[in-house]
Parts: structure tokens; sequence; C-alpha cells
């Protein structure tokens, strides 16, 4: 398994990588409207591994969607390496996220209609990186797909698909990745091995990572558990 | 859905490290490596209207260029000049003479006799030894001109139409009678170089020599006959066509002539081409209107299954106008596929028709790639598809990204932002800027414009409240019931663009089956029982009265009128030249060649005078005329102004003294105008006359009279009226043809979309049945849910349809056409039931499928 980063969290002059103040935020409308986060306040260190745990419908991956931009909060303030999310209109908030924040899903999203290195290369080339190719190449060598460069995702296994989800999430060099259940639609031996990988890349590039799991061994791989109940922050536990 | 995409091992266009394409088509050309899957009817659509509009604009193209190209052979020289009842005087001759080489050509109504097996009218063409001037003359056998006509033993030759053999029971070799001429018939006419500017009769052609005409006696002063004198100039030059022209017009005023040049030769023909593509342009515009709707229903699919991409993009740092602007690229990629397609078509259908019928074709046509109204075409069907495509493609700008962390995502409801309706306005404002500007009557084209939206706005409205009163309506107890009901209105659901698309195919049926039988009841009511049997055309002055004679014996009981008849031509209203006068688009043909005209003490039956006073016997003895009332206010005519009328080649300026309205309809002998007796007093003429039998039209009588005419009377011509308007209802019925021919692209169109929005909506139908099946549901009470929403939709569309296309055919019919609208709640219905019955047969057929399926392995899926 992987060794645990240095916790930087552990320096109080450094500011945070994500800091969370008051946030409430409901969803849905009419009588449908459900009250999903209720005054959660969280700082996340930069270069901190932070687990969110909790029961289903807890609101853990609204959090996490809070915290990358794409959920707007009703109150609260979240600013994210310094910059205040609310300041941002769409577009601001959509450049920002892809210079600064990867993203992994656990039902990976990789585009079906192109190529592992086209995927990959893809948040380079909206953020007019020149050399998009190119590096989406290093990337995905680095994740171990160097041979896969022009298979399509039809034509991936679920862990593989996966690694091109983290090679494009990281391919940008964002500062902070989060990752909602990346291990969840994978088997126990390939999901191991996405945690070996996530976490390796975490440590060597030093990015703050916020993950949701439910999956107490990867939990425990976190500097940190924030354990998440109907909303509200229950407990945070420094692993 | 992803079988279709390259192998892993060739990277594909757009993949390219250092590709310089910028980033958004890049973006959209590999996308597209998806294949089309879901744009069948986008791309048919697309292809189809543009299609129909590129294919009329070749066509007319061809027509127009054919027209100019073989303008000298069409007309039989650089310029011709029309002559009624009387040929060229020698003042006339010396000035053709003095520019050029002439050739005569005579045209007249005839009776071709041939003994035992009767005697048929013929259009009999009489041409001089130089026949044909230019291009070919084509029989069968193929005879050179001057064996063909050569007089043997005083028996003359002439080619003449199929037709007429068949008619007469004759053969190529057989002899008939014109007049006091003998004609053999030495071939069958296939084709004449000319024949386009001779016009068409009632009769077939009967093509002979100057020679026979002459020694037929039919030549008689104020016969019928029409000579035509083609001058072929040493210059050919546009210039001196003109220069010509001008000179006859401005050396010899009182000739009277129709001139004509090779720069129009038939300006008629040329005037119907523009109208007619005028109309179908229209039609495929609408097609293209239609398919628009398709458009939409495909483009909103897509982005319902791009979701996961647009928010994966977004995820990756797209803003919301970069993924519009990718998928609007990828969008329109598609619609330029299906406008290549389209315009393809269109521009090989000139070469196609050309290809399939050659010579066989009846008008100049000479295949053309047109590519300035190829350009128009393609640039319909770009707006069209941009304005139906732009409104779902905004939505993509605000799809959450949150909704790759849920199962489920809310469809979005909300309007697309203002940026996109901008475009939309705009996508609009040049499809109806273009629709104007190319139209060849903007009038037309703005009523079209108008109909169009008012027909979308009706439909929409109609769908959405259905919708609300579905939503209104109490739930049923019953689950068959209760499904159909929430199928109608819950969110997806496929009401408004199946109302959409159904209703416009419900109203143009309704709409064309109405006009149809309108014009079918017009031709067969417009027989009244007064109206007469046989019209006797060229009644010497000299034999009138035996010929009364012999009427009155061989109709004992019938009623017979006789009116002096000549033919003239207005060559000014007021003084002001006729050539000069702007006239309203009903009246112009008035003023277009000559008119039969007549004079008569007594105001004619089937008219009544609306302003002014019917002459009296001594007012009778000055110049008057009495002129057609409505005709009159077309023009802006009134009492008291002038009309100047060349008859036997002197203008003749006459006051106007009434105006009548006329009743067209009875079939009586009228004239648009009438003159008082004095006004051509001792000019010499021929008579028309009528028979009407007392117990209506009778075959056997009218043929036995019709013979006996032609025996006793060789140059008297007979038409029955029956024969007559059959030929009428016959070209009427092939323009009706044509119409609902062309007509069909639309409702193709429609059944295009109907078919997509049905699919469309398959998979939330395969969704529901594989539930309910797993619940217990049979087969039998799932096909009677989606019978009953189907009946539903398909009512409530079929009602409107009724009513919109009840309307539109009585606007056409009443206002344009001007004839009597007749409701025939049959046939329209009929056209309603018809609809709805493809509507709900194609939406079971696709349903049937899917409730086959077993639950399993979709609900694994699902």
């Amino acid at each position: 398994m992987t060794d645990k980063a240095p916790n930087p969290a552990t320096d109080p002059a450094a500011p945070p990588a994500i800091a969370l103040h008051g946030v409430e935020l409901s969803l849905g409308r009419g009588a449908a409207r459900v009250h999903i986060l209720k005054g959660i306040s969280l700082a996340v260190a930069a270069g901190e591994a932070v687990g969110l745990v909790g029961p289903s419908g807890s609101g853990k991956s609204t959090l996490l969607m809070t915290m990358a931009g794409l959920e707007r909060p009703d109150a609260g303030r979240i600013l994210v390496e310094g910059t205040d999310l609310a300041g941002l209109d769409e577009d601001a908030l959509a450049r920002f996220r892809g210079r600064r924040i990867g993203i992994v899903f656990q039902s990976f999203h990789l585009v079906p209609t192109m190529t592992a290195l086209e995927n990959v290369a893809l948040p380079l080339e909206l953020a007019d990186a020149p050399d998009a190719h190119a590096r989406a190449e290093r990337e995905l060598a680095a994740v171990g797909l160097g041979h896969r460069l022009h298979h399509y995702p039809a034509q991936l296994s679920g862990g593989e698909q996966q690694r091109v989800a983290i090679a494009r999430a990281i391919a940008p060099d964002p500062a902070i990745l989060v990752a909602d259940e990346p291990t969840g639609n994978l088997d126990e031996a390939t999901g191991a091995s996405i945690v070996d990988l996530l976490f390796g890349l975490k440590r060597e590039r030093g990015a703050t990572l916020v993950l949701v799991t439910h999956d107490s061994g990867l939990a425990r791989l976190c500097d940190r558990t924030v354990r998440l109940r109907s909303g509200r922050v229950e407990a945070a536990v420094a692993a | 859905m992803h079988g279709s995409l390259p192998s892993p091992v060739a990277p594909a266009p757009g993949a390219t490290p250092r590709s310089r394409l910028p980033l958004v088509l890049r973006l959209a050309l590999r996308e597209l490596r998806g294949g089309l899957r879901g744009f069948a009817v986008f791309l048919a659509c697309i292809a189809l209207g543009v299609a129909a509009i590129a294919g009329v604009a070749s066509i007319s193209r061809s027509l127009t260029d054919g027209l100019a190209r073989e303008g000298r052979r069409i007309l039989g020289g650089d310029v011709s000049f029309g002559l009624i009842h009387r040929e060229a005087s020698p003042q006339e001759r010396a000035f053709l003479e003095a520019n050029g080489r002439v050739s005569a050509v005579a045209f007249t109504r005839a009776m071709a006799s041939a003994g035992d097996n009767g005697a048929a009218l013929v259009e009999l063409k009489a041409v001089g030894p130089d026949y044909p001037a230019l291009g070919d003359l084509v029989t069968e056998p193929a005879l050179a001109p001057a064996d063909l006509f050569a007089e043997r033993d005083g028996v003359f030759g002439a080619a003449a139409d199929p037709a007429l053999f068949a008619r007469l029971g004759l053969k190529p070799g057989d002899r008939v009678t014109v007049g006091d001429a003998r004609i053999d018939l030495r071939a069958s006419l296939t084709a004449e170089p000319d024949k386009l500017a001779s016009g068409v009769g009632f009769g077939p052609r009967l093509l002979t020599s100057e020679a026979a005409l002459r020694a037929s006696g039919l030549l008689q002063p104020g016969s019928l006959n029409r000579w035509v004198y083609r001058l072929a100039l040493p210059d050919a030059s546009d210039a001196r066509v003109e220069a010509v022209m001008e000179e006859a017009r401005r050396t010899l005023p009182e000739a009277g002539w129709e001139i004509r040049s090779r720069l129009a030769a038939d300006p008629r023909f040329a005037r119907s081409v523009e109208r007619f593509t005028q109309f179908l342009t229209l039609v495929g515009l609408a097609a293209l209107m239609v398919g628009g709707v398709g458009v939409a229903n495909a483009v909103r699919a897509f982005v319902e299954r791009k979701r996961p991409s647009i928010a994966t993009l977004k995820s990756l740092g797209a803003p919301g106008g970069q993924v519009v602007a990718l998928y609007l690229t990828q969008v329109m990629l598609i619609a330029g596929l299906g406008i290549a397609i389209g315009l393809a078509v269109g521009a090989a259908l000139p070469f196609l028709v050309e290809a399939l019928f050659g010579t066989a074709l009846p008008v100049p046509l000479n295949p053309t790639l047109a590519p300035g109204e190829l350009a128009v075409a393609a640039l319909y069907g770009a707006l069209t598809a941009l304005a139906f495509a732009i409104g779902p493609l905004g939505r993509a700008h605000d799809v959450a990204v949150s909704g790759l962390f849920r199962d489920a995502v809310d469809p979005d409801r909300r309007r697309p932002r203002p940026a996109y309706l901008a475009v939309l306005a705009l996508a609009l404002a040049g499809l109806v800027a273009l629709a104007l500007v190319s139209a060849f009557d903007r009038k037309v084209a703005l009523v079209f414009i108008v109909a169009a939206g008012l027909a979308f706005g009706l439909l929409r409205a109609v769908a959405f409240g259905l919708m609300a009163l579905a939503r209104r309506l109490p739930r049923p107890r019953r689950a068959a019931p209760r499904l159909a009901l929430a199928n109608l209105h819950r969110p997806g659901a496929l009401t408004p663009s199946i109302v959409l698309s159904l209703g416009l195919g419900v109203t143009l049926l309704v709409t064309l089956s109405l006009i149809d039988s309108s014009i079918t009841r017009t031709l067969e009511r417009s027989l009244p029982a007064r109206a007469p049997n046989l019209f006797f055309l060229d009644i010497p002055s000299r034999d009138a009265d035996a010929f009364d004679r012999f009427l009155g014996a061989a109709a004992p009981r019938g009623k017979i009128e006789r009116v002096p008849m000549m033919r003239g031509r207005i060559t000014a209203l007021n003084g002001v030249p006729a050539s000069r006068i702007k006239a309203a688009e009903e009246a112009a043909w008035v003023l277009d060649g000559d008119r039969g005209i007549t004079y008569a003490e007594d105001l004619p039956d089937g008219s009544r005078v609306t302003d002014g006073a019917w002459w009296t016997p001594e007012q009778g003895q000055k110049p008057l005329v009495s002129f057609d009332g409505e005709l009159a206010r077309l023009l802006g005519l009134k009492v008291g102004d002038t009309v100047t009328v060349n008859v036997l080649g002197r203008n003749l300026t006459v006051p106007i003294a009434n105006l009548r309205h006329v009743e067209w309809r009875s079939l009586g002998i009228n004239f648009v105008m009438v003159f008082s007796p004095g006004t051509f007093r001792g000019a010499p003429h021929a008579d028309l006359a009528t028979l009407t039998l007392p117990e209506g039209p009778d075959a056997a009588t009218e043929a036995r009279i019709l013979r006996e005419a032609a025996k006793t009377f060789p140059s008297v011509s007979s038409v029955r009226v029956r024969d007559a308007l059959d030929a009428v209802s016959d070209l009427v019925r092939k323009l009706a043809f044509a119409i609902r021919g062309a007509s069909s692209v639309a409702l193709v169109a429609s059944l295009f979309v109907l078919a997509g929005a049905l699919a469309a909506g398959h998979r939330a139908r395969l969704y529901d049945a594989v539930v309910l099946k797993t619940l217990g549901a049979t087969r039998r009470r799932l096909l009677g849910a989606y019978l009953l929403e189907y009946g539903a939709l398909g009512l409530a569309t079929a009602v409107f349809g009724l009513m919109a296309g009840s309307l539109a055919a009585w606007v056409i019919v009443a206002r344009v056409m001007k004839i009597g609208f007749v409701f025939d709640a049959g046939s329209a219905v009929l056209a309603a039931v018809l609809a709805v019955a493809v509507a709900i047969g194609l939406g079971l057929a696709g349903t049937w499928r899917i409730l086959g399926q077993k639950p399993a392995p979709y609900l694994r899926n699902l």
C-alpha cells in the first residue's frame, strides 16, 4: 500500500487549499426541495488528503461538488486556493476548474468518441496548452497506459478507463484533486491498483486530495477523515 | 454505441497533435467519429428540403437557359411578326424582306374529314418550302420535308399528330380532306422544332404546306387564321434584333402585329415557368420547415444523449459557450452533409430528366449547373438547420456538471439564454428575407410565410392545450387509460412533435383533397343544362343563313345562336400603348395576344350592364364598345375611356359605352369586348354559332351533326363542347397531379418527422413496457394504452387539420383560383382519417416490436 504523505497541514502559517464557511445548500424545487448541506465549515490544508465518509444521502458527493465549484451554495463562502468561488461567473469558474482542480468520477465519464490520448489531452487543449498531445502521452505512460494511446474507452477495461480518467484529471497539474468513489465501479484488485496510482501521483505532485468513499480501507489512507451525517460534519478524525 | 468507432491503431482526423484546425472544429470532428446515429431523420429532412428547392431551381434555370439558347429555333427566326385574319400587306412584306430572310407559317383551325371514319377538328399549320428554317422536323417514317409536303396529282402531303390517326382510325398513307384540299397523311409527327411558339389548341396538329392551305379554300376574309412571319437577320446581334422590332413598330404602326424576338421567344411560357418555380420553391420551403421539426427533435435527443459528454467537458474547464459552439459546429457539419446530398440530387435532376426523356420533352431543357440557385438552396438548408437546432443546442450551455455525480438528472426545462434566442431570431429573419428576396411574387411569399408561422403557432397551441387538458383530467381508475393520459403530458412527451408533424401533414392532405374536389366539381358543374353542345367556327357570312337552315334541319328542337366573330388585339388603353401598361396579374392576359371580339345590337345573353347603358339602335351606329366590368376595374378603365383595337390591320379607337358583368361559366357565346354594329360596318368577318340540344349532352347526335357539317360546310370548324372541356379538364388534372406530386415532398418530410418522433419515443416506451410487464401487464393491455394515446393525439390533430386544411383550401380556391369552393366532407374526412391511421399504424408498429422483448436483458441495462 501507499506510504502516507507528509502532512503540510501541520504548518499553521500555510493558508488552506480549500476553506468552507457555513455552507448551506438545498436542491430540488417546491415540495421536492431537500436541505442537503447544513452549515458546513471545513478547511483542507494544501497537500492534505481528506476522505469524506458517511451513509448514503449524507451529502458527501454534494459537498465534493460544492468544493469543486460545480454547485453554488445557497449561503456561506467557499475559498479555493484563496479564490472566493462566489466571485466567479460560470465561464470563469469553468476555466478556474480546468486549471486548478482535477476531478475523478466513479463512472469515469470519458468522452466515448475520443481515444485515451484525446481524452487526456482535452483539458490541456481547452486551456490552450501548446503541447497538449505530448503531455497527454507522458501522462498516459505515467499511469501505465503508454501502449493504449489510440484506444477508445469502449475498448478499455474498467480499471484502464479509470487510469485514463486519473491521467486526464492530473494532466493540467491541478493543485487540487477531487475523486468521487474512484474505486466504486471496480473490482477489489483493480480498485487497489487505482488507489496506489492516485496516492502515488498525489504524493509525487504535492496535490491536495479530497475523496468520497464508502471503503474504510481507502479512508484510512487519508490524512484525515471527515464523517458526514444528514448534511452536517459529524466528526473529523486524523488518521 | 461504440461499434462504429475506428480501429485503435489508426488515429482519426482531428487527432493529430499539431492540427491547425480551431479547437472547436477539432473537437467536433472527433465527436463525429461516433457516427451519425440519431441523425437519420435530421439528414433526410435537410436533404429532402434542399433537394426539392435545388431541383426546382435547377430545372427552372435549365428551362430558362433552354428558352434563351433555343429561342431562335423555338421562334423559327430572330424576330417573328404575327398577324390575325390576314396575310402581310405588300408594304409589310417589303419591310420584312428588306431586313432579312422571311419564312411564313399560317395557323388555322379546320375539320379533317376521313369519309366514313368521320371528321375531326385539327390545328392546321401550313408551312412554306423552306420549313423548317431552323432545327429538325422529325416524322415517322422519316421523310424529308420536300417529300412530306410535295403535291402529287393534286393531292398534298402532311404529317399529323398520332392523336389524329387514332381519332379517325387512320394510318400513315391514308387520306383526309380539309376544305377543298385532298391531303395524304404521309407520316406521323414526332417533333416540330418550333412547337412551343406555335401554341397548343384543342385539336391534334396537322402539318401541311401553304399550297395545301390555299387549295383548301379556308383562307376567307374574316376567317380565323393567323399568319406568322419569321425573320432571320443577316446580322443577328441582340442590338440589331431590338432595332428591327423598334423600326417595325415605328414605321408600320397600323400593322397591329404581335412582335416577338428570340430573346423572349415565348414570354407566356417563361412567365409560367417563373410562377411554377415560385410555387414549387414554396412547397420545397414547406418541406424544409416541416423537416425543421425533425431537425429540432434530432438535436434535442442529441443534446440529451450527450449530456454526460457535455458535463464532462465542462468539468474539464470548457465554458458553456464553447460547449454550445462545439456541438453547433458538429450539428452544422451534419447539416452540411445533408445539404450536400440535397444539392447533388437537386443539381442532377435536370440532367436526369434530360437523360430519361430527352427529345420527348415538350419544352426546351438545357441541363445546367446553376451555382447561384444551388447556393440559395444551400443557404435555405443551413438557415433552417440553424434556426431549428439553436434552441435545443442552447440548452447545452446550462447542462449541470453535477449531473455526473447523480444517477438521474432533471431535464433542464429552462429557456435557452438570450444570445441563442437572438441567433434563432436572426436565422428566422434570414429565412424570411431569403424567401422574399428570391420570390417572383413577394405577396404570395409573404402570405406563405405568415400562413406557415400561423400553422406552427397554432399547432404548438393545440399541443400545449392537449397536454394541459390531459394534466387536468381526472385520473382514470384503469391502468391503460391512466398510462395513456400520463404519456400525453409527462415531461418529454411526444405530444408537441407528433401534433406538429402530423398536424402539418393532415392540413396539407385536407387542403389538397379539397382543392382537388373543388376543381373537379367546378369542371363538372360548369356544364349547365343550358350549355351548348357544339360550337361552329368560321362560318362564312355568305353561308350563314344556309348554315342556320342546316342546323335547324339537323336538330329541329335545338337552340341556335349565331354572332359575328373577329379577332383583334388591344394596342392601347386611353392612348397608352399596351406594351407600356403594367396590368394586374389577373388582367394581363387581355393585353397579351389577340382576343375574340364581336358586335351586337342587343345585350348578349348571360350579361348584365353594371355601369353606363346599352346602346340604342341609333347610338349603335357610332363606334362604341362594351367592356367586361371586372377586367375594366383591374385595368383601371371606366365608362368614357377609350380602347384602341387593331382589327384587320387597322387601329380603331373606340369609347367605352358601358361595363358588363359576364357569366362566363354559362359557356354561352360571350366576349370581353362587344362592339356596336357601327364599329365594323362592312368589315369582312365570319360567324360563330352554337347549338344547344334540348336533351343535354348526346354523343350520338353530336357526332352525327359534326359529320354532316364537315361534309356540307367543309370550311366550318366544329368543336364539341364536351371535347373542349375534356381538354381543359385534362390540363387542369395534369396540373393538379403535378401539384400533388410536388406537395408530396412536404408530406414525405412530415412522415419522416413523424417516424423520427415516434422512434425517439420508443426508449420511454421500452422502459414502460419492461417495467409494466415485470409487474404483470399483458401485451394486449399495453397495446390498448398506446392505442388510446396515439388515438387521442391523432384525433385532436385531425380535428385541427380538418379546420386548418379547409380554411387553406377555401383561401386558395375562392380567393386565388376564384372558382366555387366545395366542402367535400367525405374526401376531407378521408384524408384526415388516412393521416391518423398512418400515425397510429407507425406508432403501434414500432411499439409491437418493443412489446415482444423479454424484460430481463433490458432491466439489467436500464
